[in-house]
């Protein structure tokens, strides 16, 4: 934070910080040019933002010990209860009474009653209260799924559906089909997000290394081949690839 | 009345200066925390949306097995709020060290170093900060922030393979991807979840939110899988999930599955854990330590066997 003097149309230079009270800091700033003085003073909020940030105003005169924020800020047993910010907004707010518990919420449903305050804006991105969007569907109508390919489907748990369905009918549109078979599901789960393909060959050369490096091999693969401008893994990619993993021995 | 003066063009004329030496506390700060990453070999966090999937437990576990494999370990417990691995591992009532050079963490089971909030607070005390953070999550999340920023840049951890940091739960733009942003080189995220359909949700949730912050998740540790009889060591299953279809939506592996095992569990409880690498449940935690080292090593095995 800084300060200008508008006089003299230049910056404040920080001079000193002073601790005028519990939770409060006096930061002063001079002009430089008239001499003028400032004196910013903290709240508690304020306090425990410069506090937090584990910094000293002006900087350090002496190095930092070990968790010195941590052990300094941390509050001893004495001291637990209710803090000074909230002693002062209870004060201020309530009068220093007990804050009344919330009213009950209403049922389901009674909008009158306030409800959830995103309500309306939820309402107006046409999403419902779970997210999705508002018209609902079970699916993209320009496919076709076959029963066989359908019951698969099926029988993934219901929070990893969706992001199936949507990944098998992206890879259905891409390529052209608009009938979702099991061949379709199978070869959807080779397809790679970058929108490279694979070769059989290479394919078979992936599949060989454990099945808990694919994933990441594949990327690594990929992203090789995109930096050399290739658009199909081929044994080509894979040998380059090789020679370059040899090179980490 | 005098002209009022535009701001823009005083401003434009100055030249800033950090004279209350702010920025260069914080620059200060952040190469603290890179210098004393710099003498651990591979950084991982034990993350997952979900609370209560056993993260403590899988986090401990891992690092005793990776102990056990000759690894020089080092575990943050970074659950500030819960802190549990200084009870499980039997270093409930130690604490830090305070030196000049540092706070020297305590040494656990296998040689395994231990830093926790848990060594700051009496028996049965939680976590309290002075200060008005009673009344704003904003003050407090900042706190906490630099609280973790302590842990990392101030603990001797000295020169360590691995350090693993087991971290509180939370999906999104709360504090766990923020925390693994925080830490330097950070090699990736082991996500732990349940079979349960509702962790596992979350736990998607989490998984998306982390790649997004750039974080490498190298794969999930399913916990609770079945669970073993202590009377007759039968396995029988807890949930009905699908972790190996999330895992294939997510494209990511499927490092191992943990029973929910009551006499290991019993152990950690005690804070007199079992460490016989032999016992069924242990053997599991080797091998997905041992799948976490070679997925890390992962370039090497590629060279061999692409």
């Amino acid at each position: 934070m800084k300060f200008v003097c508008l006089n003299c149309e230049t910056y404040m230079n920080f001079e000193k910080v002073e601790k005028p009270g519990e939770g409060s800091l006096g930061v002063f700033f001079g002009c430089p040019s008239c001499g003028a003085k400032f004196s910013m003073v903290t709240n508690p909020g304020e306090t425990q933002m410069v506090s937090s940030l584990g910094v000293q105003l002006g900087g350090r005169s002496a190095q930092a010990q070990p968790f010195e924020m941590t052990r300094g800020t941390l509050k001893e047993e004495a001291q637990a209860g209710s803090g000074q910010m909230a002693a002062y907004l209870n004060e201020k707010i309530h009068g220093g009474q007990p804050v009344s518990a919330p009213s009950a919420p209403g049922k389901t449903g009674d909008k009158a009653g306030g409800g959830c305050p995103f309500s309306a804006m939820v309402a107006e991105m046409g999403l419902t209260s779970g997210g999705k969007p508002a018209n609902g569907g079970t699916g993209n109508p320009e496919f076709t799924w076959t029963p066989d390919a359908k019951e698969k489907l099926d029988r993934l748990p219901a929070f990893v559906k969706p992001m199936v369905q949507s990944s098998v009918e992206a890879f259905a549109g891409k390529h052209g089909y608009q009938t979702i078979t099991l061949q379709v599901m199978d070869d959807s789960k080779n397809d790679s997000p970058n929108g490279m393909s694979w070769t059989p060959e290479a394919q078979q050369r992936l599949d060989n290394i454990p099945d808990f490096i694919r994933p990441m091999a594949r990327k690594e693969i990929e992203r090789l081949a995109k930096e050399r401008g290739a658009a199909t893994i081929t044994a080509q990619v894979m040998d380059d690839a090789k020679d370059k993993f040899m090179k980490f021995m | 009345m005098p002209q009022e003066k535009d701001l823009k063009t005083i401003l434009s004329r100055l030249r800033y200066t950090d004279d209350a030496k702010v920025v260069a506390q914080i620059t200060e700060q952040m190469k603290q925390v890179q210098a004393r990453m710099a003498g651990i070999k591979h950084k991982l966090v034990i993350m997952s949306g979900k609370g209560g999937v056993g993260k403590s437990m899988t986090t401990v576990n891992l690092a005793l097995a990776l102990a056990r494999q000759q690894a020089r370990v080092g575990l943050l417990d970074v659950d500030l709020n819960g802190p549990c691995v200084p009870r499980m591992l039997g270093l409930h009532g130690r604490s830090l060290t305070m030196t000049p050079e540092g706070a020297v963490p305590p040494v656990g089971p296998l040689g395994v170093k231990v830093a926790s909030m848990d060594f700051f607070l009496d028996a049965a005390s939680p976590v309290r900060w002075k200060g008005p953070m009673d009344v704003s999550p904003v003050w407090l999340g900042l706190m906490e922030m630099n609280v973790i920023r302590e842990f990392l840049a101030d603990v001797v951890w000295g020169e360590l393979d691995y350090l693993l940091a087991d971290l509180p739960p939370g999906a999104a733009a709360d504090k766990p991807p923020v925390i693994a942003g925080f830490i330097p080189d950070l090699a990736g995220a082991i996500v732990v979840t349940t079979p349960s359909e509702v962790a596992s949700d979350v736990v998607q949730k989490s998984v998306t939110y982390a790649r997004d912050m750039g974080i490498k998740v190298l794969g999930i540790v399913e916990n609770m899988s079945e669970y073993r009889c202590p009377s007759c060591g039968e396995l029988n299953e807890l949930f009905e999930g699908n972790t190996e279809a999330m895992c294939e939506a997510l494209d990511l592996p499927l490092l191992g599955r943990i029973p929910f095992d009551r006499t290991l569990a019993r152990t950690f409880d005690k804070g007199k854990p079992l460490l016989d690498e032999a016992y069924p449940t242990i053997q599991r935690y080797q091998d997905i330590a041992g799948r976490i080292r070679t997925l890390l090593d992962y370039k090497r095995v590629l060279a061999e066997q692409l």
